[in-house]
Parts: structure tokens; C-alpha cells; sequence
């Protein structure tokens, strides 16, 4: 037991140090920061400050609800009001205002309004606040009665049948964390399948494989990579959420969008779940295919093909959008190496059905098992076949018990 | 005193290939034990076997009086044949990692590593990636792997390939110390010389099959016999008895005919006057020559597989 333990430590402690590590783990959240502080900058660098003019011809706009608009939210555009169209247009070539509207008197009639900019458009946030503005405007002018009725029905909750789930209005979180979530885990996923296949070889290239044979059992061995290399992944994991955050954070700052968004912490709870056994189950498959091949050159070709099965329902995106409840959907949730990444996009999208969790968690831990105890057999065989690539057939023999590596029979005759 | 290894009739093929066929020799504690062969003979596959990194088609392995147990890995020492460290690992932190395999402690582990590489004259490179290293101070730094854990089995293959004469001669005393020490040893080599020099027994292995087993003496005096060597003075042709005569380096090279002993040989040349003899000695053959006889010959040796 105790072996195991150094086996997983040394190869903790190698990973962390290695470049390529120091650079995916480091690089990819600065990328992340650097990128959301420059959108951020870019946002508020580019902010129009100049107001939007109008002429109300129907008496409709009130300056009073300004105010309060500017309350909620301090970004809110300013809007000067104009006498006549000609003022505003002076004002608009001289470059005060950003563009005039003007609200005919027939508005509430014809419900129409012209916008008159000088080359560019003004941006869609400008646009927005004046059709609030008049929103505002004509709620004003409503009983207080309908006011109120009007004020509290701004909120919709959805509510799924079984009650477990809660969405409001304003579904920005619900689907952005885990997309985002996902994508980390997905960059995750992927490395961690590059350092497994590369820790099973590394001893074969190395050849220390017979020294380390005559040390500690195969399975100890197995055992104490995986371990230590799980706790790789994690540490890179903790390292990105927190760079996530973080970024978030400071994104939230520029960006009004992310402010108010919040952890939904029974998704966290989901990807605790998941986490192992998924992990578990590519360890596994890494490690039999790590120990099938002499060199990792060999290895990577098939490790490719392995990963992509697990990041297949990046692909669904946009079925996941639109139909998150699809058959299709449903089968790679229930399928194991799909389950995690499949699971996390529906739940930003929709209820996932208990029976369909609760199935696809027992799937995926009892296929996780199943791949160790197969990667268990074949390292062994690996080890004992030295120096070879391992044939199918060998494999096949080793996993239905058969001795391994044995000859059939009685030995052949002819040395 | 019994065995530390015990390998009896052991049998391995690979495929239609039969490496190892019904190999047997035991090592005792206090002995380096040879384990000598051609190339592709088998030898490797018999210490994997032996170590339990092959499991063998047929025989048996007794090992510290038993099977194979994980436990038992902390008293084995083994220089495999592919060497191999990490590459990009530092030396020490390697040694230090590989000590602790063996169940060592950590600081004690530090403590007798330093002290196996002042020895050793790599002290100073204790913080060198290992490839960094030339080749003989490979060799050197995978010794230390195999003797830091003072294991009680010492296997090693080719102990000596790569070492120029000083720290050949340094690894000899080495592991002459750990024989005096009690610890059985296990050497595989091509360099007959050194088992000369160095081993008590040997075994001989040519295609899979044991072809002398026995202490080397006793090895050596049962090709011992039909020849002597002499010098001296005189005319040593045309004595009776003798089949061919050979010069080589100014000694003369007399081998016998069949049923003509050295002592009737001896006596031939008493009687004459015309010779002087400086020395006179029943010709020993080297292990090189047995080895090369019995190898090229290719001669049934089942009878003396188990001669001895």
C-alpha cells in the first residue's frame, strides 16, 4: 500500500513540474483573463457617452422616470429632448448627440418612430434604453393600480412539474456556467487521457519496467499512477474554475451581463458526481491502451479516437440548444463515455429526468470499475510481454483468465 | 544451507519458439553464481523467470524458501540487462525514489546513496539528469539502484559492460565484499575472465538448455587431461604417446592420445638426455575454451547438465 502511495506522489510531483503542464494549466486561464479584461476594456473604450436626442411631438415621453432608469442601471444612455427636429438635427451634425429620434403625434395611432443617425448606427444598447424610456414613459401614465400589476409580472419562474428544478427569467447563468464548465472539463478530459498514456508508457521507454517489477506489483504500480495523475487533473481543475471565477469576476465589472450571475450549485454537485467515476472510466481505457503498445507514438493514435468519444456531445451543441429532450440526447446521457459532458450541457438547458441521472450514473461507475479491472489485466500481460505489442488475441486470452503469455499445450519441440 | 534460489526445470516459449527448456541451478548465499551463454541462449529469460517477471510454461521458482511475495522484493537487487532510469529525472531523487520501491526509508535512503556516490566518484553529479550521465556513470548509478537497499539477492546481468578497468576493477571488489558479506549473487556475463576470476559456480546455457552446471574447478578438470604444456629446452616432437605438438608462445603445447596419461609423458621425458625442462603442468583449459568447445561443438550435454 505504501508503494503505491510513492508511485502516486513521484508522479504528481513530476507532472506538476513539467512545462507543457505549467504552461496548459497557466496559459489557458491568463488566456481566459486576458481575453475578458480586453472584451471589457474594448466595451467600455468603445462606450458612445454622447446622449441620444428626441423630439416628442405627442407629449408622450415623461423625464421624470429617468431617474429611476438611471438608478437601476448607472450605464443607462441620457436622452436630451429637443424643441423641434430642426435643433436636434443641428445637434446631431455638430456632433453633441449620438442620433435623434422623433415621436410623431400620431404615435400611439401609427405606433412609429424615425431614427436619424449620422454615419454610424447607434449601438443596440442606446437603442434599447429609448424603447425603455418610452416603456417607462407609458407605464407612468397608467393607474398606479396597473403600474404595480405591471412591475411584479416582470418576473417569470419557471418551474419544472416535478418541482426540482427553478429557472428565472434571465437565463444567462443557467446556460453559460455549464457551457463554460463543460468546456473546461472537456480541455481536462483531454490532457488527462495525454498524461495517462504517457505515464504507462514512460516506463516502457524508459525501460525501468523490470527494475520497477522486481520492486512493486503491476496493480500497485497502475494503481499509484492513476492516483497521482487524478490528483494532476484536479489541480488543474481547481487552478481554471478558480481563473474562471476570477474572471468572471473581474468581467463582471465592465460587463453588466455577468453581474448576478450565480453558482448553481446543484450542478456542482452533478460534476462532483460525475468527476470520478468519468475519470476513473478514461484511466482505465488509457491505461490498457498504454499497456498494449511499446511506444506512445503508438498509443496517441488510438488515444485520439478514445477521446473523441468522450467529447462527442460537443458536437450536439446545437440539437443540446433546441432540443435538449431528443432520443439522441437521451442515448448519450445513458451511454458512459458521453454521460458527463451530455449531462452538464441538458442541465443548463433543461430538467434532466431523475430515472435517466440515476441510470446513467450507475452506468458509467459500474463501466469505470469494468475498464480498471481490464486495464488491471492487460498491464499485467503488457508487463510480462516485454519489449512486444500485444496482439488482440493475447489480450482476449489474458482477460477470460487464461495463464498469460502461456504457451497451449505442450511445448513444442524443435529448439 | 539452503538455497536462496532455487530454479528447478524451469520452461518457457515464446510463441513456437522455446527459449528456456528444463533449466535448473541453485544459488547459495555467499556465492557469485555465473550464468553463462551465447547470445539469444536464454539466460535473460531464465532470470525473468527467476524474478517473477515471466511466469515460466513449466518448473518451479524457490526464492528465500518460497514462492514470490511481494514482500520479498525489498531483499532483491537486480541490474537488468535493459538498462533503464528516467531520463529526465535529476540522479539522486532517482536513486531516492527507487530505494523507497525497496521499502526503504526516505532519509535513510539519502543518507546511503550519498554515501554510494562518494564512493563511486558520481557524488558531484548527484544533481545531473540522468541523461546527462556518459555511460559508465550509467552503469555505475544503476549498481547503486541495485545494491542501496543491502538486498540479500543480488541479480546482475552484464555487470561490467561499459566500465573501463578502474571502475572494473572497483565494481569486482564491490561485489566481492557483498559475497563476504553472505549475499548470493547471480551474474550473467560473456566475459569469461571475469567469471574466472570471480565465480564459484556456473551454469552454461546454450539454446535454452543447461550444458554444464558444477563449481568452476571441477568444471575445469573434467576438460582438463588430454594435454600438457611445457618448457624448456630441447627437441619435444616425436615423444610416444602424444598426437599433436603446438608452439605457442615459447611453451610447447602437447596434446595426448587417448589412454597416454601425463605422468607417462613425465616419465618418457626423464629418461631422455637431450631435454631440459623448466616446467612441466597438465594443461587446464580457460572457461573461454570450454565455453567456446561446448558451444560450437553443440554436443548432447544433457549428461552433464546435471553432472556435478
Amino acid at each position: 500500500m505504501h508503494k503505491l502511495w510513492l508511485v502516486a506522489k513521484r508522479e504528481y510531483l513530476q507532472r506538476v513540474r513539467e512545462k507543457s503542464f505549467l504552461f496548459m494549466t497557466l496559459g489557458f486561464p491568463l488566456l481566459i483573463i486576458g481575453v475578458s479584461v480586453v472584451a471589457g476594456l474594448v466595451s467600455a473604450g468603445g462606450r458612445d457617452a454622447r446622449p441620444i436626442g428626441y423630439v416628442d411631438q405627442a407629449g408622450l415621453l415623461d423625464r421624470a422616470v429617468l431617474p429611476l432608469l438611471v438608478e437601476d442601471r448607472p450605464s443607462f444612455t441620457s436622452m436630451e429632448a429637443f424643441a423641434d427636429e430642426e435643433a436636434a438635427r443641428l445637434a446631431l451634425k455638430e456632433g453633441r448627440i449620438a442620433a435623434y429620434y422623433v415621436m410623431p403625434g400620431d404615435y400611439l395611432q401609427q405606433k412609429e418612430l424615425t431614427l436619424t443617425y449620422d454615419e454610424d448606427e447607434p449601438r443596440a444598447a442606446k437603442t434599447r434604453d429609448f424603447s425603455c424610456f418610452v416603456r417607462a414613459s407609458l407605464v407612468a401614465r397608467q393607474p398606479s393600480e396597473v403600474q404595480d400589476l405591471l412591475d411584479d409580472g416582470l418576473t417569470i419562474t419557471i418551474r419544472s412539474i416535478d418541482g426540482r428544478r427553478v429557472m428565472s427569467e434571465g437565463g444567462v447563468p443557467s446556460f453559460l456556467v455549464p457551457f463554460v464548465v463543460t468546456f473546461f472539463l472537456f480541455f481536462a478530459i483531454s490532457t488527462a487521457g495525454g498524461y495517462l498514456l504517457q505515464a504507462m508508457t514512460e516506463e516502457k521507454e524508459n525501460r525501468t519496467m523490470e527494475i520497477l517489477a522486481t520492486s512493486l506489483s503491476p496493480e500497485q504500480l497502475m494503481a499509484g499512477k492513476a492516483l497521482g495523475l487524478i490528483a494532476v487533473s484536479l489541480t488543474q481543475i481547481l487552478i481554471w474554475l478558480s481563473a474562471l471565477f476570477g474572471g468572471l469576476w473581474i468581467g463582471g465589472r465592465f460587463i453588466s451581463e455577468l453581474q448576478g450571475l450565480q453558482l448553481p450549485w446543484d450542478m456542482v454537485l452533478v460534476t462532483a458526481l460525475y468527476f470520478l467515476p468519468s475519470f476513473v472510466l478514461i484511466a482505465g481505457i488509457m491505461i490498457a491502451i498504454g499497456g498494449a503498445v511499446t511506444k506512445q507514438q503508438q498509443g496517441q493514435q488510438v488515444a485520439g479516437i478514445i477521446n473523441l468519444l468522450f467529447v462527442v456531445p460537443m458536437f450536439f451543441l446545437v440539437l443540446i440548444f433546441e432540443n435538449p429532450e431528443s432520443p439522441l440526447l437521451v442515448g448519450l446521457t445513458l451511454f458512459p463515455t458521453t454521460a458527463f459532458l451530455t449531462v452538464l450541457l441538458r442541465w443548463g438547458m433543461t430538467s434532466v429526468p431523475m430515472w435517466q441521472l440515476v441510470l446513467s450514473w450507475v452506468l458509467l461507475t459500474s463501466s469505470a470499475l469494468c475498464s480498471i479491472w481490464v486495464a488491471a489485466k492487460v498491464f499485467r500481460i503488457g508487463m510480462l510481454q516485454y519489449g512486444q505489442r500485444l496482439s488482440l488475441k493475447t489480450i482476449v486470452q489474458g482477460l477470460r483468465g487464461q495463464p498469460a503469455v502461456r504457451s497451449n499445450g505442450e511445448a513444442p519441440n524443435h529448439a | 544451507m539452503n538455497a536462496t534460489v532455487s530454479v528447478s526445470h524451469l520452461t518457457k516459449s515464446f510463441g513456437r519458439f522455446l527459449a528456456v527448456k528444463d533449466v535448473s541451478f541453485d544459488v547459495y548465499p555467499g556465492e557469485i553464481f555465473g550464468l553463462l551463454g551465447p547470445n539469444g541462449a536464454g539466460k535473460t529469460t531464465s532470470i525473468r523467470m527467476m524474478l517473477d517477471i515471466f511466469k515460466p510454461d513449466a518448473g518451479s521458482v524457490t526464492i528465500f524458501g518460497g514462492e514470490m511475495t511481494e514482500a520479498k522484493k525489498n531483499r532483491i537487487g537486480y541490474l537488468p540487462e535493459e538498462r533503464g532510469l528516467y531520463q529526465d529525472l535529476k540522479l539522486e531523487p532517482t536513486l531516492v525514489y527507487l530505494a523507497t520501491l525497496k521499502g526503504m526509508d526516505e532519509s535513510e535512503a539519502r543518507r546511503r546513496i550519498a554515501d554510494w556516490l562518494k564512493r563511486l566518484d558520481l557524488y558531484e553529479h548527484r544533481a545531473k539528469k540522468v541523461q546527462e550521465l556518459s555511460r559508465g556513470m550509467h552503469q555505475k548509478v544503476q549498481i547503486v539502484s541495485t545494491l542501496v537497499h543491502d538486498p540479500d539477492l543480488i541479480v546482475i546481468d552484464e555487470p561490467f559492460a561499459g566500465l573501463d578497468p578502474v571502475n572494473t576493477r572497483l565494481i569486482k571488489d564491490i561485489f566481492e565484499e557483498q559475497r563476504e558479506a553472505g549475499k548470493a549473487i547471480v551474474m550473467s556475463t560473456h566475459q569469461m575472465f571475469q567469471v574466472e576470476a570471480l565465480c564459484n559456480r556456473i551454469v552454461l546455457i546454450d539454446k535454452g538448455v543447461a550444458v554444464l552446471y558444477g563449481e568452476v574447478g571441477e568444471i575445469k578438470r573434467q576438460f582438463a587431461g588430454n594435454a600438457v604444456t611445457l618448457e624448456g629446452q630441447g627437441d619435444f616432437e616425436h615423444l610416444p604417446g602424444v598426437l599433436e605438438v603446438r608452439r605457442d608462445n615459447g611453451a610447447w603445447h602437447l596434446a595426448l592420445e587417448t589412454g597416454v596419461s601425463a605422468q607417462d609423458v613425465l616419465r618418457a621425458l626423464a629418461r631422455r638426455d637431450d631435454v631440459k625442462i623448466k616446467r612441466f603442468e597438465v594443461a587446464e583449459p580457460s572457461l573461454d575454451d570450454i565455453f567456446i568447445s561446448v558451444v560450437s561443438e553443440g554436443r548432447p550435454a544433457e549428461e552433464e547438465a546435471r553432472g556435478a
